[in-house]
């Protein structure tokens, strides 16, 4: 199931429909967690839509089983900058973040894990009070508003431990972790939810533990886009999807609304597509370079950003991951790599030393992962040490909320062009004093529960390139504060929407993917009644 | 200092094969794995070569950091102990050469087959069915734990007393300011690119 017809013209739809370029149309960028869910939402709803994605369109049988030849088939690798004193810049200089460049986003190269937000983490400035340095703010919706979404959203997705979808087993990575926070006296610990089938549901097959989800899932039992969204929108008939199209610019008329998006083909050639709504869904660091790249004099300082919020407020969860090494071997490599989760420390909780709360969640690394990751930077007989530990380790990984600040942003990087000749996004992020404490806290956390269980050692590995990456177009209640209003629509321009990462207004612990996914088939519905409505 | 883009003829170097042994012997040094025989070493000497040979910045700083290693050992690195050779590497450890070593050596000594094999790890399983009938939960050396969470117990959201906290110190201040918004708000300076 290759998808690309032969004798494909670069730039043009890839289904069996396509939108004139001079016809006004919905055109989304993006086809990941975001793009893809509001693409089968509206066409599901009657409304026809051209979806431009950057990356190429691959299909499971595709996928390699290989960290670095995945990583290199399907990662956004184009040139980004990275500034400020997080570990990611020393260690990664310029790879701040891991996206996926094709279809479906990076929804096919996801784990799995969908935690739902709290109630309270909807209302981090309130609950939290004042923290010193952070630009923390309400979001102008709450858990109520979300609360259905999340249900079709988990439906979706087939989340396992909710509305009926039974857990998936224990593997051995989770054994060793499950039996840890037992010993500490942890009690919310389970294999999910996890959005991959423990049996057959929605047309696709239960999980085989085959071990890779960073690269791909060949046997489809991984929720993504791809494997959901993409292909009932093709089914529609009314979705013009365009690979290796990447959107460069949107413009705008003299009224101040988006009119069209400008985009360039796999060779390079410019096209334009008329357009009477624009959805950004470019994951957060490409979402606001593109409105960065739409300033206009009527729009100085980047298209929808008379807030000044744009690019800003960049989130990307605390993470680390700590590895435990046993007497016995572990082998976590075999079967799903994140379907664990310890949910106790998840509270807020200031008595720590830290508002907001953290999730561990199980993970593994192949060797050659490993040794990239497990201590950037480092050689020699402690560092062959980690490898040398290899059957023996298990693995964890950190996330939790992170603060917000108004100076961790995306910016345009004048003085490095990429191969088209635009600027270069760059990356600026420092550790608050928040995440610093709460990072101490969960590595201690980890290596409490792996020494329970007879760790012979432990180790700290800091964060990975971003995974995820959230807050550069943040919603508010009030236009001055954030981008985008409670639907994700910009203050500023009234058919230009927000619709993944970038709308979040606080990090909150839970892994973003299922909240991008809920709050983009609450949009669609909005879109659609204001469609009918003619307010847009 | 060597110009060789302009001279061409500085370009025409090769590598001897002692200096490929000493590569090997390097990376045995820094990466050093009992398990892991001779292959994956030489495998990775000879792609940290080729690469050098495609650069020509990667060969003039692998030529001469080939050469101050035998400097350093007063005459031939390969004649060095482990615990000697170790010392001398980390004198180099700083240095352009010995970056570009380090960092093509953890890329590709750790994607060779036969590393994976002597770390016991076994790698795609999708063409044989994945690792559901293979072992995916052989570990028995703990009890099986429960997959799900105990039931009848919600997830805890907020610790008791919390919100009742003091606030942080900042919580005195009377007027909101953009670092210290209020709870809906934050009055912001329009901020220039
Ligand atoms: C290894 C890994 C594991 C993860 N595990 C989890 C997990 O367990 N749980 C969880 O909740 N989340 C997880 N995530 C995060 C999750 O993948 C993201 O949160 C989610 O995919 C983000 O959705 P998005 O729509 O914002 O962006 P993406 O899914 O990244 O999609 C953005 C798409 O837009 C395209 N694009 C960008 N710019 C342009 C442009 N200018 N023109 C055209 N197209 C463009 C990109 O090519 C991409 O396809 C994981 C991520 C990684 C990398």
């Amino acid at each position: 199931m290759s998808s690309v017809p032969e004798n494909h013209t670069p730039g043009e739809s890839v289904t069996g429909y396509s939108v004139a370029h001079d016809e006004e149309a919905v055109v989304i960028v993006g086809s990941g967690a975001g793009g893809g869910t509001l693409a089968y939402e509206l066409t599901s709803k009657g409304i026809p839509v051209v979806v431009l994605e950057a990356g190429p369109y691959l299909t499971h049988d595709e996928y390699m089983n290989n960290e670095w030849e995945s990583f290199n088939q399907m990662a956004w690798l184009d040139p980004r900058t990275t500034s400020g004193s997080w570990r990611v810049a020393r260690d990664f200089p310029n790879l701040p973040a891991w996206i996926v460049k094709a279809v479906g986003g990076t929804t096919t190269h996801w784990s799995g894990a969908t935690p739902r937000f709290k109630d309270h983490e909807f209302k981090a400035r309130s609950v939290y009070g004042r923290v010193d340095g952070a630009n923390l703010l309400d979001w102008p919706i709450g858990l109520s508003d979300l609360a259905p979404f999340y249900d079709r959203a988990e439906k979706a997705m087939g989340s396992t431990h909710v509305h009926g979808r039974p857990p998936l087993p224990a593997n051995n990575n989770y054994k060793v972790f499950a039996n840890g926070a037992e010993r500490v006296g942890y009690k919310f610990y389970a294999t999910g939810p996890y959005a991959t089938n423990a049996e057959e549901y929605d047309g696709r097959p239960a999980s085989i533990q085959d071990g890779f989800n960073f690269q791909g899932d060949k046997n489809r039992s991984k929720w993504s886009t791809l494997v959901r969204e993409i292909p009932r929108a093709e089914a529609t008939g009314l979705l013009d999807l365009r690979p290796n199209s990447q959107a460069v610019q949107i413009t705008h008329d003299a009224e101040g609304r988006a009119d069209a998006v400008l985009y360039l083909d796999e060779e390079g050639s410019l096209h334009r597509q008329a357009a009477k709504i624009v959805c950004v869904a470019g994951n957060s660091i490409e979402t606001p370079r593109l409105l960065l790249l739409s300033a206009t004099p009527s729009f100085p300082d980047g298209l929808g950003n008379s807030s000044g919020q744009l690019g800003r407020n960049y989130m990307r969860h605390l993470t680390g991951t700590v590895w435990g090494h046993f007497e016995e071997p572990v082998r976590m490599y075999r079967g799903e790599t994140m379907a664990g989760m310890i949910g106790d420390e998840s509270l807020h909780d200031p008595d720590r030393g830290f508002a907001g709360g953290y999730y561990l969640e199980t993970i593994s690394l192949g060797p050659a992962f490993m040794a990239a990751f497990v201590e950037p930077g480092t050689w020699g007989p402690d560092f062959a040490k980690l490898l040398d530990a290899y059957t023996n380790s298990a693995g964890m990984w950190i996330v939790g909320e992170d603060m917000p600040q108004e100076t961790n942003r995306i910016t345009l990087n004048t003085t490095l062009k990429d191969k088209n000749g635009l600027p270069v996004p760059n990356v600026h992020y420092d550790d608050h004093v928040n995440d610093v404490a709460m990072r101490e806290h969960a590595y201690a956390a980890g290596e409490k529960v792996y020494a329970a269980v007879g760790a012979r050692s432990t180790h700290r590995t800091p964060p990975y390139p971003s995974t995820h990456n959230l807050g550069t177009a943040r919603m508010s209640e009030r236009p001055e504060d954030g981008v985008v209003d409670r639907w994700g629509r910009s203050h500023d321009v009234k058919n230009l929407f927000v619709s993944d990462g970038s709308v979040f207004t606080s990090g909150a612990a839970a892994n973003p993917t299922l909240t991008i996914v809920a709050l983009a088939i609450r949009q669609a519905d909005y879109i659609a009644e204001e469609l009918k409505a003619q307010r847009i | 200092m060597v110009f060789p883009a302009k001279y061409p003829s500085l370009n025409a170097t090769e590598m001897t094969e002692e200096a490929r042994q000493t590569l090997i012997r390097v990376l045995r040094v820094a990466f050093p794995h009992q398990c892991v025989p001779d292959g994956p070493y030489e495998r990775t000497a000879d792609t940290i070569l080729t690469e050098a040979q495609n650069e020509t910045w990667f060969r003039v700083a692998l030529t001469q950091g080939l050469l101050s290693l035998n400097q350093l050992s007063d005459g031939d690195f390969r004649s060095l102990d482990d615990a000697a050779a170790l010392r001398v590497l980390r004198r180099v450890d700083g240095t352009e050469f010995f970056g570009f070593v380090r960092r093509t050596a953890v890329l590709n000594l750790y994607d060779d087959a036969e590393v994976w094999t002597a770390l016991g790890y076994e790698g795609a399983s999708f063409d044989q069915g994945g690792y559901i009938n293979r072992g995916f939960n052989d570990l028995g050396w703990l009890p099986d734990p429960r997959v799900e969470f105990p039931e009848g117990e919600t997830m805890p959201e907020i610790a008791p007393g919390a919100t009742g906290a003091p606030r942080p110190a900042a919580g005195g201040q009377k007027t909101d300011s953009t670092n210290q918004p209020g709870a809906t708000s934050s009055d912001m300076e329009e901020v220039k690119k």
